[in-house]
């Protein structure tokens, strides 16, 4: 892994479930690269629907000039929510790249009425395994409360990601929790606790 | 001057204000919509006027007028909006403009948001305007003032195009303050020769002018240097000619191709930022650097449509250029779907005869392979869950099978009626079309009740005139209106029938309810969908009487209504009394239910509490507590 200064390209790859707040993670890079001075593109697509559809974000930070879209095999980080949409990632990881795995999931209907199948979580670190990532597990149990509430998913998520990942060395742990804490006014103290928390997080056995 | 992360829209959008444009009309369309929808947010009080209009074309038409008034405007849709407005701009196109016209249409390679995977270059060809794009989210807000000052210089309309990757695409861009509309008297030019369409010689001498006013606007262009040639080092290299998107490709694309052998330096580049009229100089000039080498061709990239690459063939054929041309026509691309940087590579690989790196991924497409299906479905609390069930329940009470009853489907969320657990709309053409292709079912001689579906901001827009056609010529069917009173798909935009306290300061709402039976409708209901038992009743009452029946859905869509902090009611699970049957799943598709150990369990977080899972449960094991929503 080469050093910060030497970083001139980092792409990160995200999928989840519309609702999970996976936007809101490459809103939160994208805003901490340019704080930080790193050339960005931060690139969200959610199809139709308003909550509970496939979401994917792309997020391509140090080129002046980038296309939107990663090429499959050179994401350089893969950060998944949901524990399904992560098969639709795998084509994307670079081979030795960081695979971030908050193992949530969110059911379609047809697979709560036990009319279609939905992956295991061996599978799904089967395929990450094979497509020669790191996988990082982070289980959803594991999620800290604070107040007696759950704390924000995908700011915990973000954290560990900085804390175990490369993207760590690309930016500054300290430009991103500024980032979260003036983003939200009202939440700022359960949202840098989210932060924390997951900077502390190490990643569960699978 | 400050470095802001900001949308491709919102780039076309300050662009625009940084150009003093006065007035901007548009209607929604992912992936357009952030544009006017960034400034509408921007509540501007410098005297200019947006509005969200009620069609695309009733929005080109004001932008015209402005622009023929001598002022600066810009409309915005989505390219089925185009469509739509196509019909009023050939006219105004023919007819030039005073002020300026900036027409912003972003299309959707890919088709991520849904409709015909349409290429808008195609009407700047057949209407000979003036078309530029942005290659990236920075370029978009810096041709914005270009495109107006084009616009009036050459006295046309002019077309600025994106697509979905750079239109919602967030960048940093450095955005200057706006600049206020300039001090126009506003210009009343009396001249039928150029207004009007009336006589051979009136629209033979504009077909003249309209064609003449694109060649002007190629000088002036070049003039721009909008257009970016680079000639390789030596001749007879390789050339790659992009437009759009694909150019922002080409520097990590070209990085790739040199690791497989390719001589950067002697590749010769034509970076297209105006796309009509054709590049014809810069072509030519690509073209006869180029010429001479035995292994090497040109590539061309443009997604979608191969409106380029044609021209580029032509011009070859002229020039008696006999390397290869590297594109759709000669199989390597597709015309369907975006391009990536490995068109990039696998374009310059064929160019010099190389083989290009495999780009598939087969542990992707096993992975790909065991995800669980996620088909599109209502949100939780979404009124339009009641009104499905309202149609299948009717049906299933007058004993008709859901298979024999055409329901005719429209754009937007009513349309999510198409997928499980509701299969209660069959199809979706276009923006209004649910009213008129019912009254095609009838006269084809159906003898089962039509049904047609449209939201309301939808049956503004166009199903009017299929609904006035229906009554002037007596066609029996029931037309449901679903009003949850916003334009929700494309992210919440006021329509007329917004609730008055929601709208714009200073407009007013229409109102469905006076509009409807004022329209000549021979029944007019209106439902609460959140009222299941009622709701259909009044479904199945309609079904059985003759003429035209229009049923009025209303509810506020949930989403919005959640954001006041407001919810329908309280729902609670009686655990004691379930007995997972699953009934409330099968039924209403919820995704804030799902199964517990001791029974189902409600995401209060999620749960609008509409209740319609209680009223379907068998064993009363769900209670509601109305509420103020």
């Amino acid at each position: 892994m080469s050093e910060r200064a030497e970083i001139d390209s980092f792409d990160i790859y995200m999928v989840g479930v519309g609702g999970q707040g996976v936007l809101t993670i490459g809103d939160l890079i994208a805003e901490a690269a340019l704080e930080t001075g790193l050339p960005v593109n931060f690139y969200p697509t959610k199809g139709m629907a308003q909550r509970g559809g496939s979401v994917t974000v792309q997020v391509r930070l140090g080129r002046d000039v980038i296309g939107p879209q990663i090429p499959e095999h050179k994401a350089d980080l893969v950060i998944a929510m949901e524990r399904s949409e992560a098969l639709k990632a795998v084509r994307y990881v670079r081979p030795g790249a960081d695979f971030v795995l908050y193992g949530h999931v969110w059911e379609p209907t047809k697979v709560m009425l036990g009319k279609a199948p939905y992956p295991t979580l061996a599978q799904v670190a089967d395929k990450v395994r094979r497509a020669e990532a790191e996988l990082t597990y982070l289980d959803p149990q594991h999620l800290p409360r604070r107040s007696g509430a759950e704390v924000p998913a995908n700011v915990y998520v973000l954290g560990a990601a900085v804390g175990l990942t490369s993207l760590g060395r690309v930016l500054d742990q300290e430009a991103v929790a500024d980032v979260v804490t003036s983003r939200w006014k009202k939440y700022a103290a359960v949202n840098e606790a989210a932060f924390r928390a997951g900077l502390e997080a190490g990643g569960d056995e699978v | 001057m400050t470095k802001q992360l900001i949308t491709g829209n919102e780039a076309i959008a300050l662009g625009a204000l940084r150009a003093r444009v006065k007035v901007v009309t548009g209607y929604p369309g992912t992936p357009s919509s952030g544009a006017l929808g960034s400034l509408m947010r921007l509540d501007l009080d410098d005297g200019r006027h947006v509005e969200w209009s009620t069609n695309e074309k009733v929005a080109a038409e004001i932008a015209s007028g402005v622009a023929w008034a001598g002022q600066r405007a810009m409309c915005t849709m989505k390219m089925s909006g185009l469509n739509v407005a196509s019909d009023a701009l050939f006219s105004i196109a023919h007819s030039g403009v005073n002020g300026a016209l900036v027409i912003y249409v972003a299309d959707d390679p890919g088709a991520h948001a849904g409709m015909v995977e349409q290429d808008s270059r195609g009407y700047a060809r057949m209407m000979d305007l003036p078309m530029l794009e942005p290659t990236t989210v920075a370029e978009a807000y810096e041709l914005m003032p270009m495109a107006f000052d084009l616009s009036e210089r050459c006295g046309s309309p002019v077309f600025v195009r994106s697509v979905t990757a750079i239109a919602n695409s967030h960048a940093a861009v450095e955005v200057k303050e706006p600049l206020p509309p300039e001090e126009r008297e506003p210009i009343l030019e009396r001249d039928i020769t150029r207004y009007t369409k009336a006589g051979s010689a009136i629209a033979q001498a504009q077909h003249r002018q309209v064609i003449a006013r694109l060649e002007r606007a190629g000088e002036i262009a070049r003039e721009m240097a909008l257009n970016e040639l680079r000639l390789g080092e030596q001749p007879g290299g390789v050339g790659v000619i992009a437009s759009g998107v694909t150019v922002s490709y080409l520097d990590e694309g070209l990085e790739i191709a040199t690791s497989l052998g390719c001589d950067r330096d002697k590749i010769s580049l034509l970076k297209v930022r105006v796309t009509n009229p054709f590049p014809e100089e810069e072509v030519r000039a690509l073209l006869s650097h180029c010429e001479g080498a035995r292994t090497s061709g040109v590539v061309v990239l443009e997604e979608l449509e191969p409106y380029l690459e044609d021209r580029v063939i032509l011009e070859a054929r002229r020039m008696g250029f006999e390397r290869r041309i590297v594109g759709k026509r000669d199989g390597t691309f597709e015309r369907v779907g975006e391009y990536t940087v490995q068109h990039v590579v696998r374009g310059v690989a064929e160019a010099l005869g190389l083989v290009p790196a495999e780009t598939s991924s087969p542990e992707g497409n096993s992975a790909e392979d065991i995800a669980a299906a996620r088909p599109i479905t209502v949100c939780a609390g979404c009124p339009h869950r009641g009104t499905y069930m309202a149609i299948n329940q009717a049906l299933r009470n007058l004993k008709l099978r859901k298979d024999d009853v055409m329901v005719t489907g429209d754009i937007g969320c009513t349309i999510l009626g198409m997928n499980e657990p509701f299969e209660t709309v069959w199809n979706e053409v276009a923006m209004g079309s649910s009213v008129s292709l019912a009254q095609g079912y009838v006269h084809s001689g159906l003898q089962t009740p039509v049904i047609a579906t449209i939201g309301d901001s939808t049956f503004f827009h166009a199903g009017m005139p299929g609904l006035i056609n229906a009554v002037q010529h007596r066609v029996p069917l029931t037309l449901i209106i679903m009003d949850n009173g916003w334009t929700a798909m494309t992210g919440m935009q006021t329509n007329p029938s917004t609730e008055a306290a929601f709208q714009v300061p200073g407009n007013r709402q229409v109102d469905l309810a006076e509009l409807i039976p004022a329209m000549g409708v021979d029944h007019f209901f209106v439902i609460d969908p959140f009222e299941f038992e009622e709701a259909t009743a009044v479904v199945e009452e309609a079904l059985q009487l003759p003429g035209v029946k229009a049923i009025l859905s209303r509810q506020e869509c949930a989403i919005q209504a959640q954001r006041r902090g407001l919810k329908a009611g309280v729902v609670a699970v009686d655990t004691e009394a379930c007995t997972l049957c699953k009934r409330c799943v099968t039924v209403t598709g919820c995704p804030a239910i799902s199964l517990g150990e001791e029974g189902i369990v409600i995401d209060k977080s999620l749960c609008y509490g509409c209740g319609l899972c209680a009223q379907v449960c068998p064993f009363d094991a769900i209670e509601v507590q109305r509420g103020d929503g």
